[in-house]
């Protein structure tokens, strides 16, 4: 996929939401394009990487995906630490899954590096009626407004969808996140969600190296040490990024 | 042959027992280690359940019917009689490919006692004290000879007769248990005196099959050899452990066996033995219902090893939901924790349901404690463990990971939280099982290090945690191919890399042992936990609610801290005292019953370790309360609670020679917190969800409500809402007096006074007439009921009376004012009191001839007509703003006051101490004696205030008639049945309320006398328990010997007792 003379650079993502609303399937989606639909929920995290390539630059997405159960929610920072981008999953179906996406957005922002990149992701869209037939024209929107739009007025009955496009964008709004409703079963919107944190990460965070392929992670911290690192610190969150652009 | 086993008896038990080699039996017997009691310890080695103790043991040969002897020691606890062998046999082949002094010991039993049919004393020689046991399989007859003093000797026995007989009632549950075990149909080819039988579940591989190559795991070969194994050395119920016994585990179990011999080696066969019911029983009773964690369980059924065939049907499914549902309701605490499915689904494989749910039981209890829990303590503290082992064994490597900043735990969490089952192809894993249920925890550590260590070259060229994990999942996958696939040796070559890795770690790791992990767990726990709880604080503190945004961020820790703190510190407190009464009411039961409670009492107590109770009653309150206000602080340490502590420890705590290092009192060494009717309508008031206990969330909103209003309306109406306890928007005379005494109350001790009257008020202490806010609050009480509004028409002219009556009683207690003497405060107001009452009492009696308490009833309330509840009047809040707000004083006090008499983190110096108050505070403690502060509530705050010297005029004035009733009848019981029925519906559901506390203190304590009843032993088994229990020493040998050399009479082949079952 990558070649080229474009800069290469490795971003950390991590993937945080309430158990079994997707994460490890949009994963799966955007990293092999596939879907199983009885997946094993993940135990502590899952570690995958997927190149994304943009016009200017070669981006190698370095993903944790972790476990949803609110008592795993003790580990996280374990894997969020030196995060640049973070996807935070709910599920259109589920209320609840909403709520506990907010918490997650909270604690990234205030314990996460600073100038993470944070994305809002609404899964499961093919189980709503607006599933179908969108595929193909939201292909290469990658900013959140666009995909929003073109949902709202398709609302019916029989739909599972508990949680509205337009409640979720706003708070999207609010806490300046990008916003995608997705489906990883249909591979809906997947694609474009990682382009979009990709074109989103600020240029001065990315470490560029020498070429595609080679074993050394970039990554925000590569040089930094975390006090006392090597245990298991749930308190120590990176103080690395020093570039605090808003998204 | 007999008498050279003699010889030896006789030689190694002049070996002093305290250097008999290194086996934890050792500590069994000797002082506490690090925390784990003896008979913690004593358990875990025998895998028994918690309910047994070790009560006698005594050293011992074992002679097996194939011709083995061992020498060791026999134990014998509640329903089990067990035996370890001393040192590691010289039986057990050297070149065994695992064998390793650190593993369990070579030879041992545990036997439950309901499987022994009978029991006989040898005649062999008459100077050896030896039994023939037979066992529930016939076939078996075990010969144990003791080594010891022949009293000791006898002495056990009558313990083995005693408890023999108490357990025959269990042969039911054993026969069941029995026929439940495939091992049994294995030997008994399926026939059994009852006919043929079915063959047992042996879990869903039995239908879907079971996975790996039946023919390469040469299962066919490995059930011969194990059905050969179990025809000689028992079975199921009865097997003995001999070393041939640890090395087929070691090569792997055979599909139809492994799920029986992970319960046996595990232990959880003897829950199920002594449980049969209860897993279907759980089925039963919950069947239906709905908790989060079933919601839970549910989302993760289809996708638990979704890719073995039994968990893509209904059956296997149905199995799944059913253990998983049923263990989250045995145990609400851990509910449901991922990575459990993929355990019981695994499990499931291999044996049936109620295996499957004991065996996990087994897992979270003792195996792998504190994995599953809701803050995963066990799992980040054993990662924490693992480091630090990686870091002293692999020096190189540790310091590579940590300067490449690769954590380790991202890769070696899921391999000990799910058992390595969904790290390793299913075969390699169900192999680390089979060992890790044998010999316990320390093989997943062992394994850990193995496979770092194995593939540690490969890691010192990794500089991310990507390439980490990457090169340890191919190394997984590579698991069955050769080791040495290019070595010229064939047998080398035919070694896999699974192998290897077994021998890695039980020979090179060998040194790491279940004393090792302890140790290393104590080390680590403390950090961990912190680290734990200031996650959770974090995250919780940021979950509060909309309500926590009024107040102050320091502030919110600092009631976060403060609530954990109080509800931990009551709770281990209120253990410890139960302990202590425990241990005093039956000291001859404690040795037992207090190893198990310290453990309870070790384990909670903090938020690192998971929720125990996350809500606080009404005594948490109280005590909670008492550290942030100071009004909320009792007056005088009164002895109220000693007596639900029983009489017997009051001598403790009053401080005599061995007063022990806990403070025995339910409040610890904090100040004992004050009872009085306002702290309980603030309780239940912030009481949202009328669970009888707040949570952090109930308080935090609560106290947001008092110190987060800026508005002094707010702050009146929240007050008046207080006391509105229909919220109809009226308060009702008693409601009105209630006020009063809730602002008297609050502000007893002084509180913020407005600067121009600040320096009256602190001049004026001592000389109760001065006081501002005393004029304040009886200006109050007639104001209200001046611009009261009657419920009826008519009454207009009685309240007015009422008033006048008030003033009439003020004139009368200046007498009292002048004197400050509790003796000469009491005698007045009695003079005048019942002369009041009498007067009254003729009144009343014709109004309440309906009820039969007539008499005594309505004489206190109606000594103030103002007070006659034949007068109904109200105000609303509009006339209770105007009162308030009329008062210079209380409009402060409204306005800033209130708010501030709670001191939160802001101002350090405003806590109140946590010590009692000084004396000098309290100058008037004690006036009114204990037999006056026993009257809680709303007579209970008069009499503080009476107790207050300053106060004593106005307040006794304003009420004299009642105090004067108090007075009188503070000795006669049913005092409370009086207030109750005086003053409504709403005093009498207060009544109730405190009748329940006093009725949950009561009910707790009585459960622990009952706990202590059953844990214990009974108090002869406890006696010849502690006689056996010591080891014998150098000086029994020498008797040993005497006896020897000493012919005694002989005795005929005497069967010393038999239980032919």
């Amino acid at each position: 996929m990558a070649d080229g003379p474009k800069p290469s650079s490795s971003v950390k993502l991590v993937l945080l939401g309430e158990a079994a609303v997707g994460k490890s399937s949009l994963v799966l989606r955007f990293v092999n394009d596939d879907f199983q639909e009885n997946r094993e929920p993940t135990i502590g995290a899952a570690f995958l990487t997927q190149k994304c390539n943009l016009p200017s630059r070669t981006i190698k997405f370095e993903i944790w995906d972790t476990a949803g159960q609110e008592r795993f929610a003790s580990l996280a920072p374990m894997y969020y630490r030196n995060a640049q981008s973070a996807l935070v999953v709910y599920d259109l179906t589920k209320a609840s899954s909403l709520a506990k996406a907010k918490h997650w957005v909270a604690e990234l922002q205030r314990q996460a590096s600073p100038g993470i990149v944070i994305a809002l992701v609404g899964n499961k869209l093919d189980l709503t009626n607006q599933s179908t037939g969108l595929e193909g024209s939201m292909g290469g929107l990658s900013l959140s407004a666009a995909a929003s739009d073109g949902d709202e007025e398709e609302e019916e009955e029989g739909d599972a969808r508990q949680i509205t496009t337009a409640e979720a964008k706003s708070y999207a709004d609010e806490e300046g996140l990008l916003f995608f409703e997705t489906s990883a079963k249909t591979g809906h919107n997947v694609q474009e969600v990682f382009t979009a944190i990709a074109n989103a990460i600020p240029e001065s965070t990315l470490k560029t190296r020498g070429g595609p392929g080679s074993g050394r992670t970039g990554g925000g911290a590569a040089g930094d040490t975390f006090g006392g690192s090597g245990g298991v610190n749930l308190s120590a969150v990176g103080e690395t990024n020093k570039d605090g652009c808003a998204c | 042959m007999l008498s050279l086993s003699s010889l030896i008896s006789k030689a190694s038990s002049l070996i002093d027992p305290n250097i008999l080699p290194p086996s934890l039996l050792n500590q069994v017997n000797g002082s506490s280690n690090d925390g784990q009691t003896p008979a913690v310890l004593f358990r875990s080695n025998f895998r028994l359940p918690d309910s047994e103790n070790p009560l006698a043991v005594i050293p011992c040969e074992l002679s097996l019917p194939t011709g083995e002897h061992y020498f060791g020691r026999l134990h014998l606890s509640e329903s089990f009689l067990c035996f370890s062998s001393s040192a590691p046999s010289s039986a057990a082949g050297a070149g065994s490919s695992s064998s390793s002094t650190a593993g369990p010991p070579s030879c041992g039993f545990t036997l439950p006692l309901v499987a022994i049919r009978r029991v006989e004393r040898l005649h062999s020689r008459s100077y050896l004290f030896a039994l023939a046991v037979t066992t529930w399989h016939n076939d078996q007859k075990l010969t144990l000879q003791f080594n010891s003093l022949r009293s000791t000797c006898e002495k056990f026995c009558e313990a083995l007769k005693k408890n023999l007989r108490s357990q025959m009632s269990e042969m039911k549950n054993l026969r069941m248990l029995v026929g439940s075990c495939y091992s049994e149909w294995l030997v008994t080819g399926g026939k059994s005196k009852d006919g043929a039988k079915e063959e047992p579940d042996a879990g869903l591989g039995m239908v879907w099959r079971y996975p790996g190559d039946a023919k390469k795991l040469r299962d066919r070969s490995k059930m011969r050899l194990w059905a050969e194994y179990l025809r000689e050395n028992g079975r199921n119920i009865t097997l003995i452990r001999q070393p041939t016994f640890h090395k087929l585990i070691r090569v792997g179990l055979p599909n139809r066996l492994r799920g029986e011999v992970w319960e046996l080696t595990s232990g959880s066969l003897y829950r199920r033995l002594y449980n049969p019911t209860l897993y279907t029983d759980t089925l039963t009773e919950f069947s239906g219902r709905h908790s989060l964690s079933i919601d839970e369980i549910e989302k993760d059924l289809n996708r638990s090893l979704p890719e073995y065939p039994g968990f893509q049907s209904e059956e296997g499914i149905g199995r799944l939901r059913r253990v998983l549902s049923a263990y989250s309701w045995r145990n609400p605490d851990i509910g449901y924790c991922q990575a459990m499915n993929i355990v019981v689904a695994a499990l499931l494989i291999y044996m049936s349901e109620t295996q499957a749910f004991f065996l996990l039981s087994t897992l979270c209890d003792r195996l792998v404690p504190g994995y599953y829990s809701q803050t995963m303590y066990g799992t980040l503290l054993d990662q924490r463990v693992f480091e630090s082992l990686v870091e002293k064994t692999m020096p190189i490597l540790w310091e590579h990971l940590v300067k490449s900043d690769v954590q380790l735990s991202v890769v070696s969490l899921p391999w000990f939280l799910s058992l390595f089952i969904n790290s390793m192809p299913l075969v390699f894993a169900f192999r680390v099982l089979d060992v890790f249920f044998l010999e316990g925890p320390k093989v997943l550590f062992q394994v850990g290090l193995a496979i770092l260590r194995i593939n540690g070259e490969e890691l010192l060229d990794v500089t991310d945690d990507g390439a980490f994990i990457s090169c340890l999942k191919n190394y997984f996958l590579r698991l069955d191919e050769s080791a040495h696939p290019r070595s010229d040796n064939e047998k080398l070559r035919a070694v896999t890399r699974f192998q290897e890795l077994m021998v890695v770690a039980f020979r090179e790791f060998s040194g790491i042992t279940e004393q090792t992990i302890t140790d290393q767990r104590i080390k680590h726990k403390d950090g961990v936990l912190s680290s734990i709880e200031s996650f959770a604080k974090r995250t919780t503190l940021r979950n509060l609610g909309p309500e926590s945004k009024r107040l102050a961020t320091n502030d919110l820790g600092y009631i976060y801290d403060r609530f954990y703190k109080v509800l931990y510190e009551r709770q281990e407190r209120l253990a410890a005292i139960e302990l202590e009464k425990e241990r005093l009411n039956e000291k001859k039961v404690m040795s037992s019953a207090r190893s198990i409670s310290e453990k309870s009492i070790n384990e909670k107590g903090r938020i690192g370790l998971g929720p125990s109770s996350q809500l606080m009653d009404y005594d948490y309150f109280r005590e909670f309360l008492a550290g942030v206000a100071k009004w909320a602080i009792a007056d005088s340490p009164s002895q109220l609670f000693s007596p639900s502590l029983g009489a017997s420890l009051e001598p403790q705590w009053g401080g005599n020679g061995r007063k022990k290092s806990i403070n025995l009192s339910p409040w610890g060494d904090n100040a004992e917190p004050a009872d009085h009717e306002f702290m309980q309508r603030l309780f239940r008031r912030w009481d949202t969800d009328y669970r009888s206990g707040l949570s952090l969330q109930d308080v935090v909103a609560g106290l947001a409500g008092i110190k987060g209003k800026k508005d002094i309306m707010e702050s009146i109406s929240y007050f008046f809402e207080l006391y509105d306890d229909d919220g109809d928007g009226k308060i009702d005379r008693e409601g009105i007096l209630k006020i009063s005494e809730a602002l008297l109350f609050i502000t007893r001790r002084g509180w913020e006074t407005p600067p121009n009257i600040g320096d009256q008020n602190r001049s004026g202490e001592g000389k109760g007439g001065t006081d501002p806010f005393l004029g304040s609050v009886s200006g109050f009480i007639r104001r209200c009921f001046e611009y009261a509004d009657p419920d009826q028409q008519g009454r207009q002219e009685e309240v007015s009376t009422g008033v006048e009556g008030m003033d009439e009683l003020v004139d009368l207690l200046d007498l009292a004012s002048d004197d400050e003497d509790g003796e000469s405060v009491k005698s007045p107001v009695k003079e005048k009191g019942v002369m009041k009452e009498k007067q009254k009492d003729e009144d009343m009696e014709q109004k309440d001839s309906l009820d039969l308490d007539a008499n005594t009833k309505p004489s206190a309330m109606s000594a103030n007509i103002a007070l006659d509840p034949a007068n109904p009047l109200h105000i609303t809040l509009p006339t209770f703003r105007m009162i308030v707000l009329a008062d210079e004083v209380l409009e402060y006090f409204f306005e800033t006051g209130f708010a501030d008499s709670i001191v939160l983190s802001t101002d350090g110096s405003k806590t109140p101490s946590g010590r009692n108050f000084p004396a000098g505070t309290s100058a008037f403690g004690n006036l009114g004696g204990g037999g006056i502060a026993g009257a809680k509530g709303l007579r209970g705050v008069l009499d503080n205030i009476v107790n207050d010297g300053m106060r004593v005029a106005q307040e006794v004035r304003r009420r004299m008639d009642e105090a004067q009733k108090e007075l009188e009848r503070n000795a006669v019981p049913g005092k409370y049945k009086e207030d109750e029925e005086d003053e409504g519906d709403a005093k009498s559901i207060m009544e109730g309320d405190r009748d329940l506390l006093k009725g949950a203190e009561a009910s707790v304590v009585d459960d622990a006398a009952k706990l202590a009843i059953k844990t214990g032993l009974p108090e002869d088994d406890a006696a010849s328990g502690t006689l056996l229990g010591s080891p014998t020493s150098s000086m029994a040998t020498t008797h040993v010997g005497e006896e020897l050399r000493t012919p005694s009479t002989p005795m005929p082949t005497r069967v010393e007792f038999e239980m032919d079952k």
